[in-house]
């Protein structure tokens, strides 16, 4: 199997606090990754470098064999090809659901309006949210704003989608529509890489869970070894935390 | 009734012409300041820093001088700077009209441009970040995301600012500009019927004024940024 | 320039005074401490009542303030300069005049400052107030007033400077205030307006810019002191 995402000595710090340590990891076409670990651990620098929202000190990054950070490479065409949805949904307020979904396909890849309408509706459909097309953000709850914000993602056909924390920001009632489309997308075989404190989906869905602290990937094993059997004592400190 | 002034029909043309070169120089003004505004905008966002120094130095120098002061500048102090052919050539061509146009346009854009700005930065950063994602390049996301949200979020002051710049067109008339105060004061020297004459001018001035802020309530209304 | 500077300097900065009444940059500078000042009373009354619980009492608060808000201070100048000889039988300066139509102009603007201070306290600070047993008049002067205007120096003083800027309308009535004094020696030298007029700006730039930074030194200390405080 190919490598869709490879990091590569990655090192990243905020001034003075080093906030990724080293990081050597990859993940596989179709492999579904779940990053977990306590708050300040890196895990939402970390994906943020693969998109490049945050920069890196050294290292590489790779999705698909492009070198994320190198100087010369197209951005934008990368990021076409990079999903990312955001724990703050980030939709644009003055653009309805449907227009949301379309635009980016539109603009970027040129494609025609009745063509991007036809898909956006499919789109909607897919996440539950047919009826919604015509809405606004603000007339949304938060879980259907995350759903149209991953239905937007989806739209410009990445072979690759990052998760940050997309729950995190959700009343709890409206948690499980927002899992229940990413468990949807795993299922399909979408490559993907959750930030995400919802261990739940993480034993159901993740092919592999990663553990962060500070800075370094300290464990990687399946789910059920992981949260059955965690070998590093930090590892195992977190999972009986969350264990309650 | 025949005693009223607006049954003179003489009166009632001055006044009409005065409140068109009034609608004339306020349309023309704010047309190019929104224009300039927009343009000084994406210069402080986005150039050099000495160009965003010069758009900062433009900025603070018509917000800190009187209009007044401005339209003197322009029409008494410009064209003892250009030479005498220009001179003549504006002097014919309704010199005091172009030379207050200048003056109005320049400091309305100063304040929109400064309205703009703020409106821009009251954005939240994951705006950007999610139109950059999706493989936008920057002028997309300004011209799709940004900029609509902005003129949404800078309604309100805009708003303002169009009510200001439309009573600055009134202090046009010192330099000789034949609008709609420049008539009232004609009217008041020829009949001696101040009450009268500058109740109507007042009356004038409070419709469109109350238009203006109407249309703005309507605009805010529609496009409030906040739609919820 | 520096020699219009150096021979006439002095009449810009004070008019004719001794030989005549202070005028030039000294009388525009009282003119709007005066306005502000007077103004000031009567603006608390226009934010009150806008205020008000009474709807009747809001509403012609309102339409003052609109009104006054919709009209070119030019006109209200010249309303000024007709109306006030007829309302107390002649033999007014000019200056007091102007004096009376910036007080109207104030109030109107100055009165929807305290408006929206008043209205940006929170709602808890009138209901703790009056689940206490204050009346109406003692919530609003020990509770609501205090810190509504205490919050709103930096907007009130920035009005200073919007206007030092009006007092140059003062102008076309005759007034003997700064700008009034360019055009006198703008009348002597005749040859040199766009030196003249431009010393006149860049005089009221200096003055009006470095009151603004001041107003910003006073915002700043008041923020830091709102945050201090407990709610």
């Amino acid at each position: 199997m190919t490598s869709m995402l490879e990091f590569t000595n990655v090192h990243k710090s905020f001034g003075a606090t080093k906030v990724i340590n080293d990081i050597t990891a990859e993940v596989k076409v179709g492999e579904v990754v779940v990053v977990c670990g306590p708050s300040g651990s890196g895990k939402s620098t970390l994906i943020r470098t693969v998109n490049r929202l945050e920069a890196i000190d050294s290292g590489t990054i790779r999705v698909n064999g492009n070198d994320v950070h190198a100087p010369g490479t197209d951005l934008n065409r990368l990021r076409t090809g990079i999903g990312f949805v955001f724990q703050q949904f980030n939709l644009f307020p003055h653009l309805s659901a449907m227009d949301n979904v379309m635009l980016a396909p539109m603009q970027v890849r040129g494609t025609s309006k009745s063509e991007a309408r036809a898909m956006a509706q499919e789109l909607l459909a897919r996440v539950g949210l047919a009826e919604k097309a015509e809405h606004f953000p603000g007339e949304l709850s938060g879980g259907q704003q995350q759903r149209v914000a991953i239905a937007r993602t989806l739209a410009m056909q990445p072979p690759l989608i990052l998760f940050d924390e997309p729950t995190s920001a959700l009343d709890p009632e409206m948690v499980g529509e927002v899992l229940a489309v990413m468990k949807d997308l795993a299922q399909q075989g979408m490559t993907m890489v959750c930030v995400t404190h919802e261990m739940g989906f993480a034993r159901e869905v993740a092919d592999t869970v990663w553990f962060l602290d500070a800075g370094r990937v300290l464990e990687r094993a399946t789910p059920t070894a992981f949260f059955n059997t965690p070998q590093h004592p930090r590892a195992q400190k977190f999972v009986a935390d969350i264990r309650g | 009734m025949k005693d009223l002034l607006l049954a003179n029909p003489d009166y009632v043309t001055l006044l009409l012409h005065g409140l068109g070169v009034t609608a004339r120089l306020f349309a023309i003004s704010w047309v190019l300041a929104m224009v300039l505004a927009s343009l000084l905008m994406a210069v402080r966002s986005a150039a050099r820093p000495w160009a965003q120094r010069w758009v900062w130095l433009f900025v603070e120098y018509h917000r800190n001088v009187p209009g007044l002061v401005q339209i003197f500048v322009w029409y008494f102090g410009v064209p003892q700077l250009l030479p005498k052919v220009m001179q003549q050539w504006v002097n014919r061509h309704d010199g005091e009209f172009v030379l207050s146009c200048i003056a109005l346009t320049l400091y309305a854009a100063a304040y929109m441009s400064e309205d703009l700005r703020s409106g821009l930065r009251s954005l939240p950063r994951g705006q950007a970040e999610a139109a950059r994602s999706l493989g936008m390049n920057y002028r997309q996301s300004l011209l799709y995301i940004l900029l609509p949200q902005a003129l949404r979020a800078s309604l309100p002051p805009l708003v303002n600012q169009t009510l200001a710049l439309f009573k600055a067109t009134s202090l046009a008339m010192t330099v000789g500009v034949a609008d709609l105060m420049h008539a009232t004061r004609q009217i008041e020297n020829e009949t001696y019927r101040t009450f009268e004459i500058f109740l109507v001018a007042s009356a004038c001035y409070l419709a469109i004024s109350w238009l203006i802020m109407g249309a703005g309530a309507y605009a805010s209304r529609r496009f409030s940024a906040a739609r919820h | 320039m520096l020699d219009i500077l150096r021979d006439y300097g002095l009449i810009l900065l004070i008019g004719q005074y001794p030989q005549g009444p202070l005028g030039g940059l000294a009388m525009t500078l009282i003119l709007a401490a005066a306005a502000l000042l007077l103004s000031f009373p009567l603006a608390v009354l226009v934010g009150i009542a806008r205020t008000s619980p009474y709807r009747w009492v809001a509403w012609a608060a309102a339409a003052y303030a609109n009104s006054i808000r919709g009209l070119p201070l030019l006109l209200l100048v010249f309303w000024a300069y007709f109306a006030v000889p007829m309302l107390t039988g002649g033999g007014v300066s000019a200056t007091a005049m102007m004096l009376v139509a910036l007080v109207v102009y104030e109030s109107a603007y100055l009165g929807e400052i305290v408006r929206a201070g008043i209205a940006a306290l929170p709602r808890g600070q009138q209901e703790a107030a009056r689940t206490l047993g204050l009346g109406y008049g003692a919530t609003l002067r020990k509770v609501i007033l205090p810190q509504a205007l205490y919050n709103m120096i930096p907007s009130m003083l920035n009005q200073f400077v919007v206007v030092v800027k009006n007092t140059s309308l003062a102008y076309v009535i005759g007034v003997d205030e700064l700008t009034n004094a360019a055009y006198q020696v703008n009348g002597q030298l005749l040859t040199r307006p766009f030196e003249v007029y431009a010393l006149l700006a860049i005089t009221y730039f200096i003055v009006c810019f470095s009151l603004s930074r001041g107003v910003e030194q006073v915002e700043r200390r008041i923020t830091a002191a709102r945050r201090s405080r407990p709610a």
